[in-house]
């Protein structure tokens, strides 16, 4: 779609009384930085950075995943700009051409492969995490029957999946796991008829991973059942009776470091996918329908995954009742984008 | 399941129905107006705007219905009173549309909504679709001002020999056709999705336009085309719901391989039942 609206806003930081200028950091966002989802959770982790280091941010909302990116960022290394953090999965490429031309600016992209010097890439371990999310579903769902709409099926949207459905079937071994594929990330009326199908079919808890939880957590409550939060962890404030938990990204400690990093001069480009343990990811806070043995039984689940668990251990079936996993077999962090297939009990298709 | 798919495709209809009445309204005054979908944005960011800000969504659904309206005058005066060429202007009001919607919307991102109270899933704006398409087709077809219309749309110079008053008549009519656009928006914010986003229209807009030719510009053909184009939408989803074997990527075709599988249909009729002065801009009597 047409992204016409760009602003670049400045935010002064406070003056300080020291030598050296304070750092200027450029963020550009894929869409509006208050959507209650994947943008807000990036806009709260600058919030932290600037908090904490008093740096310059320079940030654009609605940049497009095009060569329009690679001319916002060049804007704003133009202005000063040392660490550019491109948080969009479609920015990788034009923040790596700047990166090769930039040697003296450091770059950080969320969720993508590429590494330079200057260039690293950060997202969280989201899989093994959401297996927790799925205990919680096990546990509250009456029907046994979950309802998830995502946006697009990729590899690590469908291990998202497949971690939920194996969490709430570690609790009721009969869990079904519906899914429904909108087609893209942020196509609010295919969502909202998503989840009334999905509720339509009985789901009496419905989660989703698209970029923002809004109009699904809001069908889901007008209709009375659970809802289960992705990406930003605020969206519980649109369910006050149906929400259950959620999961949700906290990058301000990473960003944060990654800022002293620069001004350090110690910055060099990595692969960084964390998780509960590191607290790059978080549980929500429960909702207040969550009984107290069901918050005792995720937090066990969420210690358990932030020491290292991992669903994706064998023997797993997946749902044409062929072995997707041999016993012995495991997946590990690296391997999240390779899922093609869906568990047993997921109901739906990856292709 | 039918029932269920019944609602949905209602659900997903309606915006289509009230776009597309907007669009039969204009194009029976002659007017082919290609910025539906940004007129229909920019009723649901006021929608959501003035909704958010009162705390009451019926001021949100007139808010929009009026700002659909004042902004197709600035697409009216260019192809009514300057004569410019109808598809650019109205690919302009489209853009314009895109741009004021977000500059309105901004500020509501992630804003509580408050959205359409609804009973058995219908809220207001689906009750009231029906009684409108019956009071627009007998204000087309048996009123005097719907003869004036359809004449000053099917041949400006007869009509003004007769003494319509055809600029009167096509300000009105795309005015009446911004209000019904923006309805549409402000449907999908209030009554469907609960919430703005950017171009959260998703190309319904240009639908609804298809929506007009399936319907031989009549508006009780376009109740069927809403239902049928919103029940290819719905179906997609319902079915994957109820877990049909069928792969999610060819579903999402769907409505779109339905649109190219109608269009043909409606090919030799349709021409002879669109308005004959339709997208030509008018220059007076020589």
């Amino acid at each position: 779609m047409l992204k016409i609206l760009i602003c670049v806003l400045a935010l002064a930081s406070p003056v300080r009384a020291q030598d050296k200028p304070p750092l200027t950091v450029g963020v550009i966002y894929i869409g509006t930085a208050n959507d209650y989802g994947y943008n807000r959770a990036m806009k709260d982790g600058v919030e932290a950075l600037r908090k904490a280091t008093g740096a310059n941010v320079l940030e654009a909302e609605n940049v497009p995943e095009s060569a329009e990116a690679q001319r916002v960022m060049a804007a704003m290394i133009a202005k000063g700009a040392k660490l550019i953090m491109a948080t969009s999965f479609g920015h990788q490429e034009f923040a790596f051409n700047l990166a090769r031309s930039h040697p003296q600016v450091a770059f950080v992209h969320a969720g993508g492969w590429m590494l330079r010097d200057n260039f690293g890439n950060f997202f969280g371990a989201t899989q093994t995490a959401w297996y927790v999310l799925g205990v919680a579903a096990g546990h509250m769902s009456k029907a046994g029957k979950a309802g998830f709409v995502a946006g697009v099926p990729i590899g690590y949207v469908i291990g998202n999946i497949n971690a939920f459905h194996l969490g709430a079937r570690s609790v009721n071994p009969k869990f079904q796991t519906r899914v429904v594929v909108t087609g893209g990330w942020s196509d609010k009326v295919k969502e909202a008829a998503a989840a009334n199908a999905l509720i339509d079919q009985g789901a009496d808890i419905v989660t989703m991973h698209v970029d923002s939880p809004a109009t699904v957590i809001q069908i889901a409550e007008n209709r009375g059942v659970y809802s289960i939060g992705f990406q930003s962890i605020e969206a519980r404030a649109l369910a006050p009776k149906g929400w259950l938990t959620g999961l949700g990204f906290n990058w301000g400690p990473y960003m944060t470091e990654t800022a002293q990093q620069v001004v350090n001069g110690t910055f060099k480009g990595k692969m960084v996918r964390l998780g509960l343990r590191e607290k790059m990811l978080v549980v929500a806070p429960f909702g207040d329908a969550v009984p107290q043995n069901v918050r005792d039984a995720v937090d066990a689940a969420a210690a358990r995954v932030a020491d290292g668990f991992t669903p994706f251990t064998g023997p797993i079936k997946d749902n044409t009742g062929a072995y997707a996993l041999r016993a012995g077999e495991k997946m590990e962090n690296s391997d999240m984008g390779k899922f093609d297939w869906y568990a047993e009990g997921v109901i739906g298709r990856v292709k | 399941m039918i029932a269920a798919l019944l609602i949905a495709s209602v659900a997903a209809g309606t915006a289509l129905l009230y776009a597309a009445l907007g669009e039969i309204v204009g194009e029976r005054a002659g007017i082919i107006n290609l910025g539906v979908e940004g007129v229909m944005l920019v009723g649901a960011a006021c929608a959501c705007a003035v909704g958010a800000m009162s705390g009451n969504p019926y001021f949100g659904v007139l808010a929009a219905a009026l700002a659909g309206a004042l902004i197709s005058l600035v697409f009216a005066y260019a192809v009514v009173d300057c004569a410019a060429n109808q598809l650019a202007a109205g690919l302009s009001l489209l853009l314009l549309g895109l741009g004021v919607s977000a500059l309105i919307g901004n500020p509501f991102v992630g804003a509580v909504m408050p959205g359409l109270p609804s009973l058995a899933r219908m809220d207001a704006l689906v009750a009231l679709v029906l009684p409108l398409t019956a009071l627009i087709a007998w204000g087309l077809w048996a009123t005097r001002w719907g003869l004036q219309l359809r004449a000053v749309g099917e041949n400006p110079t007869a009509a003004f020999a007769a003494g319509c008053n055809r600029r009167r008549l096509q300000y009105q009519a795309i005015a009446l056709s911004g209000m019904l656009s923006a309805l549409a928006g402000a449907h999908i914010a209030l009554g469907v999705a609960y919430t703005w986003a950017e171009g959260m229209t998703g190309g319904r807009g240009f639908i609804a336009i298809a929506l007009v030719m399936f319907a031989r510009w009549n508006p009780w053909g376009a109740v069927a085309g809403a239902l049928v184009f919103g029940g290819a939408e719905a179906s997609q989803l319902q079915l994957q719901a109820h877990g049909v074997d069928v792969s999610p990527f060819v579903m999402n075709m769907l409505p779109y391989l339905l649109t190219l599988a109608v269009l043909p249909l409606t090919g030799k009729r349709g021409r002879l039942a669109a308005p004959a002065a339709l997208g030509r801009p008018y220059r007076g009597v020589e």
